[in-house]
C-alpha cells in the first residue's frame, strides 16, 4: 500500500486512532483520508453498487486543514446519522480552500466503531516529494 | 520528548515540569504519580501535551495531571487546568468530545448470598432494558423542542418525567443541571443527533456493571454512602452521546478563528479557546452546559431502566431490590468553581479532561450527607478489575483544584490490544474469574481488555498516598454489560 500514489496506514495511539494518509495531489490526499476513516469505522455490511444515490458536495474553509476536517466530518455525519456510505466519484480541491465533488452513496446496515470526532490535534498537511501527506487523530 | 531528568521531584507522588522547560509555558505542570507510573507515561506524548496546555491564557497555579494520565488529543487524558473567570479562556478540546462523560454508582441492600443465583438473569435483563452498542439509540424519540428541554434541565427533566427521585438529583454534581445551558447555541445537527439517544449507553469504554462491595476501608464514609461490605452495587459509565460530540466538533471548528481574533498563540490547534467573557466563549459555555445536562439525563434514564430490570428480576425473590444513587460524577467537563489561589478566593473555570471532581469536606456544593466526609469519588477500573470508591479531601482542594483520578488509564493502543488479545479468549478468562459479560462486539471487547490499561489499584494508591483522595471501598465486578 505504501508504494501507491495515494493511500493510508493506521498508526499506534494509546487511546484514540491515528492514520497517516498520502496522495499525489490534495484531491487524492482527501480521498485517501476518507478511505482511512471509513476503514476505521469497520463497515462490512452494505448494499453492493454505489449508484443508488448521487450527491454533490461543496465546502469552504479558511485553510486546507480546516477543509479536510469539514470534508471528513460531513462523511462521518452521513455515515452515523443516515447510515450512508459514500464513495468519491470526483473531487477537486482549489487553491482558495474550497472543495467540490460528486459522491455516490449506498446504504449500510451497520458499522463496527463509533468515531466521535476528527480532531485538529497536530493536524498539518505537509508537502512531500511525491505530493502531500497528513496525520489525523480520531477521537473514539 | 520530555525525559525523566526534566522533572523536579516534589515528593514520592508529586513531580513538576517547571516553566523554564519551554518558553511558551505560563504555569508549571504538576504530575501526581509514583515513579513507576511516571515511567509508563513517559512512553507516550501525554507529558508533552500537558506542557502544551500550559500555554493557555488566564491559567492559574499549575496544570495538574493525574496518575491515570495517557496521551489524548490536545489535552492529555487526566489533565486538570483552571483559568481565571471570566477573562481567562475556555477550551472545548480541554473538555473533550464526550462532554460530561461520567460515572455513577448505585448502592443496594442485596447481599451477594441473596443475589448470586440471579446474576445471569440480571445480566440479560439489564442488557435488554438498557440499550447499548454502536449506533444504538434509546427507547425514546424526541422532537427538537423536547431535546432542548432535556438540554436546559438535565436530571430535572428526568425528574419531571418520572425517571428520577429528588435524592437522585441531590446526589448528582450540580443537581444534574449545569447552569447557563442555552439550546440556541446548539447547531441543528447537534439537536438532531440528540433526538433518540437519551437512555442509551453507546459503545467503546462505556459500560454498566454489577459489582460486589468487596472491602470497606472507611466505615463512617461507607455508611453515609449506603455501601455495606458483601452487598451488590451498580455502576453506569457513559456520556452525552452524539449531541455532545457534535457540540465539541462545532466549537473546535468555530473557535479556530477566535484564536486569531484575540491574539492567542497555541502550539496545537486542538487547544483552540476563547476568553469566557467573549461572545465565542459565552456561546461555547452555553452549548457545553446543554451537552452536560443531556449526559446527566442520559445516565439518569439508564438508572431508571436498571432499577426496572432489578425489580423485574428480584421483586418477591429478595427482601429489598431497590437501587439508591450514591453519587454521579463528571469526568470530561468545564466548571466555574471558587478555589483558594495564593491565599485568595478566586472564581476559575476548571477544565477536567479525564479527571474527577473530588471536593473535600465542607464545600457548599455537597449534599448534607457528604458535607462532613467529602464528595464520593468514583474510579471505575478496567473490565474485570477492581473499581474504587474514594472521597475528596482538603488536600485535594489545596493541591489539585479539588480533583482526582478518573480510572485506570490506557497503556496499550487499541490495535495492539486487538493483535495480542482475542475477544473470545478474554471472555473465557473473565468467565473463569466469575465475571459475566454481555457484549455487542468481540473486537470491541479485546480493545477494552484489562491488559490494555494501567493497574487501577496502583493509580488509587498514588492519589491516596498523595493525599488528594482517601479510600472508602473497593468493588469487584460480577456482571459487565458493554456496548
Amino acid at each position: 500500500m505504501k508504494n501507491k500514489l495515494a493511500g493510508f496506514e493506521e498508526l499506534s495511539h494509546t487511546a484514540d486512532l491515528e492514520i497517516r494518509a498520502w496522495g499525489e495531489d490534495l484531491s487524492s490526499l482527501f480521498s485517501a483520508a476518507a478511505d482511512g476513516m471509513i476503514h476505521l469505522s469497520g463497515i462490512e455490511d452494505y448494499e453492493e453498487g454505489f449508484s443508488a444515490v448521487t450527491e454533490s458536495i461543496s465546502l469552504d474553509a479558511m485553510d486546507y486543514e480546516g477543509l479536510l476536517i469539514l470534508f471528513l466530518e460531513e462523511l462521518l455525519y452521513r455515515l452515523t446519522e443516515d447510515y450512508m456510505l459514500f464513495s468519491i466519484d470526483s473531487l477537486s480541491v482549489s487553491s482558495e480552500f474550497s472543495l467540490k465533488g460528486k459522491l455516490k452513496g449506498t446504504q449500510i446496515r451497520s458499522y463496527q466503531r463509533d468515531i466521535k470526532a476528527v480532531t485538529y490535534h497536530r493536524l498539518n498537511i505537509r508537502e512531500t516529494e511525491q505530493g502531500y501527506e497528513v496525520n489525523i487523530v480520531f477521537d473514539i | 520528548m520530555i525525559s525523566f531528568t526534566d522533572l523536579k521531584k516534589i515528593s514520592d507522588y508529586e513531580w513538576e515540569i517547571p516553566v523554564s522547560y519551554r518558553a511558551d509555558m505560563r504555569v508549571p505542570v504538576r504530575i501526581f504519580a509514583s515513579e513507576s507510573l511516571l515511567k509508563d507515561v513517559a512512553r507516550d506524548k501525554s507529558l508533552e501535551q500537558a506542557v502544551n496546555v500550559c500555554s493557555l491564557p488566564g491559567l492559574v497555579d499549575s496544570v495538574k495531571v493525574m496518575p491515570d494520565m495517557h496521551q489524548g488529543y490536545g489535552f492529555p487524558i487526566g489533565g486538570v487546568a483552571a483559568t481565571r473567570f471570566p477573562e481567562g479562556v475556555i477550551s472545548p478540546g480541554g473538555i473533550g468530545y464526550d462532554i460530561n462523560c461520567g460515572v455513577r454508582l448505585l448502592s443496594s441492600r442485596i447481599t451477594y448470598q441473596e443475589g448470586k443465583k440471579y446474576l445471569d438473569e440480571l445480566a440479560t435483563t439489564l442488557n435488554k432494558f438498557c440499550p447499548s452498542g454502536v449506533g444504538t439509540g434509546g427507547h425514546h424519540h424526541f422532537s427538537p423542542r423536547e431535546v432542548e428541554d432535556v438540554c436546559r434541565k438535565g436530571s430535572r427533566w428526568a425528574r419531571e418525567k418520572g425517571f428520577a427521585t429528588e435524592q437522585d438529583l441531590r446526589r448528582t454534581e450540580d443537581g444534574g443541571q449545569l447552569p447557563g445551558a442555552d439550546p440556541r447555541f446548539l447547531s441543528p445537527r447537534a439537536l438532531k443527533r440528540g433526538r433518540n439517544q437519551v437512555g442509551s449507553l453507546g459503545a467503546g469504554n462505556h459500560f454498566i456493571e454489577i459489582d460486589l462491595v468487596s472491602k470497606v476501608f472507611d466505615e463512617k464514609a461507607a455508611r453515609a454512602m449506603g455501601l455495606n461490605e458483601g452487598d451488590l452495587a451498580l455502576q453506569i459509565h457513559c456520556g452525552s452521546r452524539g449531541l455532545g460530540h457534535q457540540v465539541c466538533s462545532d466549537y473546535v471548528k468555530s473557535l479556530q478563528s477566535a484564536v486569531a481574533k484575540y491574539g492567542i498563540e497555541l502550539p496545537d490547534r486542538e487547544l483552540v479557546c476563547a476568553p469566557m467573557d467573549s461572545p465565542e466563549g459565552e456561546a461555547y459555555l452555553a452549548a457545553m452546559a446543554c451537552a452536560a445536562n443531556y449526559a446527566f439525563a442520559n445516565r439518569q434514564v439508564l438508572s431508571h431502566y436498571a432499577r426496572e430490570a432489578f425489580e423485574s428480576v428480584l421483586a418477591g425473590r429478595v427482601k429489598d431490590w431497590h437501587l439508591h444513587l450514591v453519587y454521579d460524577v463528571a469526568h470530561n467537563i468545564g466548571k466555574i468553581e471558587t478555589h483558594q489561589i495564593d491565599g485568595k478566593s478566586m472564581e476559575v473555570c476548571v477544565h477536567r479532561k479525564g479527571a474527577t471532581r473530588a471536593f473535600g469536606p465542607g464545600r457548599e456544593e455537597l449534599p448534607a450527607e457528604y458535607k462532613t466526609i467529602g464528595q464520593p469519588v468514583l474510579v471505575p477500573g478496567s473490565m474485570g478489575t477492581s473499581s474504587w470508591v474514594l472521597r475528596g479531601t482538603s488536600e485535594a482542594m489545596a493541591r489539585s483544584f479539588g480533583s482526582s483520578c478518573h480510572g485506570a488509564g490506557r497503556v496499550m493502543s487499541r490495535s495492539q490490544a486487538k493483535k495480542t488479545i482475542r475477544g473470545e479468549d478474554l471472555l473465557k478468562q473473565l468467565k473463569r474469574d466469575g465475571i459475566k459479560v454481555q457484549v455487542s462486539s468481540m473486537s470491541g471487547l479485546a480493545e477494552e481488555a484489562p491488559a490494555a490499561y494501567k493497574d487501577v489499584d496502583a493509580v488509587v494508591e498514588t492519589v491516596t498516598s498523595a493525599g488528594i483522595a482517601a479510600k472508602v471501598a473497593q468493588l469487584k465486578p460480577l456482571v459487565v454489560i458493554k456496548g
